[in-house]
């Protein structure tokens, strides 16, 4: 079944009479991959998945799917199968119905329907479930219910757009893991939308990372989180998201608060730069960057501390077992590979 | 007796009130439609008389027969609401859901037609009729019943379209279904409730109309509501009969509204609640 569903955006552009929704976006997606797009709310990643879906025309560019030009190919002979956030059950019809009707559509015999409507619902464990109505059902079986809708045809592509967003956290979690499953089992291509990097760092094997109608970077939730290439996406992936200071580059060194920190990086000169460390790369020496803790967020096996760097607040996870007072000076630092660069006005990395 | 019990009978008293001015007609027909034509004019009038049938098999099956008029109001208001709901539909979705251009002035040319009086319009419905040869037929009547019933079916449908969510029609069309299947199998079954208002309504409002239907019928096609004044000439009012033509006549208004009520209350109550948020 690998082998279907490779995914081609090529200098898309979607304009709303002024606004630019997408202004240019390039991606490809590999048979089989797992792709995420992640971003804040308006930036753009569900009118690309509604682009890639045919919902909507792009203004610009050309969407291929396994090599071909499907730009003005209708939705519905796109073989693409999607889950909506909002599930899109179809309430008049009961569980099984729903799932049958894309197979109806396809003018698959109805012998073959049956079978195949049991196996769908059976793989997302609805199958007690088919003869009952959407409305019958709790928000988890809803969603798994369009989930079964979507895996029934077999389609070349498999979309899913924040479809988790409307279950309760411990089903999110639940869900999110028999969310991979099913996808690895079944081979298939999935483009899945969220503005959760948690859930776009577990679940996507590569991930595409939308700000302001660009993407900023593609590549492995690892990648990504390593090397994040722009402030923007320093600061929107991790949680609690990375620390990011102006700072002074000096020789290899960068000084924030006037403590001179070696950097990676051995380029002679002087500079201005934003400096972005993780609050877990972070850590608490005898002798280092002062700082006095603010705040204390006990979260059980770590603890977050909010630190006032003469004035530069500064987040850093600790053990459990090293937590200081609030109030308590302390001194911080991390080491050289844990410091990332950044342009204070490209904001690109540097 | 404390505050609530007065305020109960009250709304008691005003409630009886009301049931009393709406009923009374409604009494009064059934009671003199069993009544022989001396008992009707009978002053004081008479709550107890030996009741008969005659003034239904008269008008029934007598000389002036009022069966070949219930059947010219069946076909006319089965038309009506067939050919209203054939076209009205579609419309309505088109209104609720594309967008083109003139969507905006053609939802408001839809109501402008109700806000004409009839009075005003009814000459030259009447001039253009004759000049086709239409004046008496049922495809005049028809069509001249379709210029109020379709905006007013539009224009009740398009809130009922308007609240399937979007994304109920995306999913169906990336399912492989087209529009047509889509508005078919997924859309309509979800509007029923307001598709079979919408058909009471339309029904009603073409079984009961009179104005047009006594310019532009004849004596081919000659509704109900027409044919009751055979039973009232200059020289004497045939009041039992009258009353007998009247029951005979709001039957299927009372039929209708007991099969469809339920439908009717969910599907007045719902278009309250969202058509005051609209647009």
């Amino acid at each position: 079944m690998s082998g279907r569903g490779a995914v081609r955006f090529q200098d898309i552009v979607k304009l709303h009479g002024d606004f630019a929704a997408l202004k240019g976006v390039n991606f490809d997606i590999a048979p089989g991959e797992f792709f995420a797009l992640l971003g804040p709310s308006g930036s753009g990643k569900s009118t690309t998945l509604r682009i890639l879906a045919g919902l909507d025309a792009p203004t610009g560019g050309r969407v291929f799917i396994d090599g071909k030009d499907v730009t003005s190919v209708d939705a519905r002979d796109r073989d693409i199968a999607m889950v909506f956030q909002s599930y899109a059950l179809y309430p008049h019809m009961t569980v099984g119905e729903n799932i049958a009707f894309p197979l109806e559509m396809s003018n698959l015999p109805k012998a073959k329907i049956e079978p195949a409507v049991r196996e769908a619902a059976r793989k997302v464990k609805i199958d007690h479930l088919l003869d009952r109505k959407p409305g019958q059902l709790s928000g988890g079986q809803q969603q798994r219910c369009a989930l079964a809708r979507a895996i029934v045809r077999q389609a070349r592509l498999f979309l899913l757009d924040e479809p988790l967003s409307n279950l309760d956290a411990k089903l999110r979690l639940e869900t999110r893991a028999e969310l991979k499953k099913l996808q690895r089992s079944l081979g298939i291509t999935a483009v899945y939308v969220t503005h959760d990097q948690e859930e776009a760092m577990t679940l996507a094997d590569r991930m595409a990372v939308f700000m302001a109608g660009e993407i900023q970077q593609v590549g492995t939730p690892a990648e990504v989180f390593a090397l994040p290439n722009s402030i923007d996406i320093a600061g929107f992936i991790g949680n609690p998201p990375m620390n990011l200071v102006p700072a002074r580059y000096i020789d290899g060194n960068v000084v924030i608060s006037g403590h001179a920190l070696k950097t990676s990086t051995q380029a002679a000169g002087e500079r201005d730069v934003i400096a972005g460390i993780r609050p877990s790369a972070l850590r608490v020496v005898p002798d280092g960057l002062k700082a006095k803790v603010d705040l204390v967020e006990d979260l059980g096996d770590t603890a977050v501390l909010d630190l006032d760097c003469e004035g530069t607040l500064m987040r850093v996870r600790v053990n459990h077992e090293d937590v200081p007072r609030e109030g308590d000076m302390i001194s911080i630092t991390a080491r050289p590979q844990d410091i990332h660069l950044f342009d204070p006005v490209t904001r690109k990395r540097l | 007796m404390n505050a609530k019990r007065i305020r109960f009978l009250a709304l008691l008293a005003i409630s009886l009130v009301f049931l009393l001015a709406w009923a009374f007609p409604v009494v009064w027909s059934v009671l003199n439609s069993f009544k022989t034509d001396r008992d009707a004019l009978a002053y004081p009038p008479k709550l107890f008389f030996s009741p008969t049938l005659d003034a239904y098999r008269d008008v029934l099956f007598g000389s002036g027969s009022i069966l070949p008029n219930l059947i010219s109001s069946m076909v006319i208001s089965v038309g009506t609401t067939v050919v209203t709901m054939l076209m009205a539909v579609p419309a309505a979705y088109a209104l609720a859901r594309l967008r083109f251009r003139a969507k905006k002035f053609a939802g408001f040319y839809v109501l402008a037609t109700q806000m004409l009086p009839p009075v005003g319009i009814i000459i030259p419905y009447f001039l253009v009729l004759r000049n086709i040869g239409w004046i008496d037929t049922y495809q005049g009547i028809i069509l001249i019943y379709l210029s109020f019933s379709l905006p007013f079916a539009i224009w009740l449908l398009v809130s009922y379209f308007e609240d399937i969510p979007f994304e109920m029609e995306e999913a169906a069309y990336l399912d492989g279904a087209s529009r047509l299947r889509t508005l078919w199998r997924i859309i309509i079954p979800q509007v029923r409730g307001g598709i079979a208002v919408t058909v009471v309504f339309v029904f009603l409002n073409a079984w009961n109309e009179f104005l047009f239907a006594v310019v532009l019928s004849g004596n081919t096609v000659r509704p109900v509501t027409v044919a009751m004044f055979n039973f009232v000439s200059v020289e004497q009012t045939l009041w039992a009969k009258l009353a007998a033509v009247s029951v005979l006549a709001m039957l299927p208004v009372v039929v209708l509204g007991v099969v469809a009520q339920k439908h009717i209350v969910k599907g007045l109550t719902v278009g309250a609640v969202k058509g005051g948020g609209r647009r």
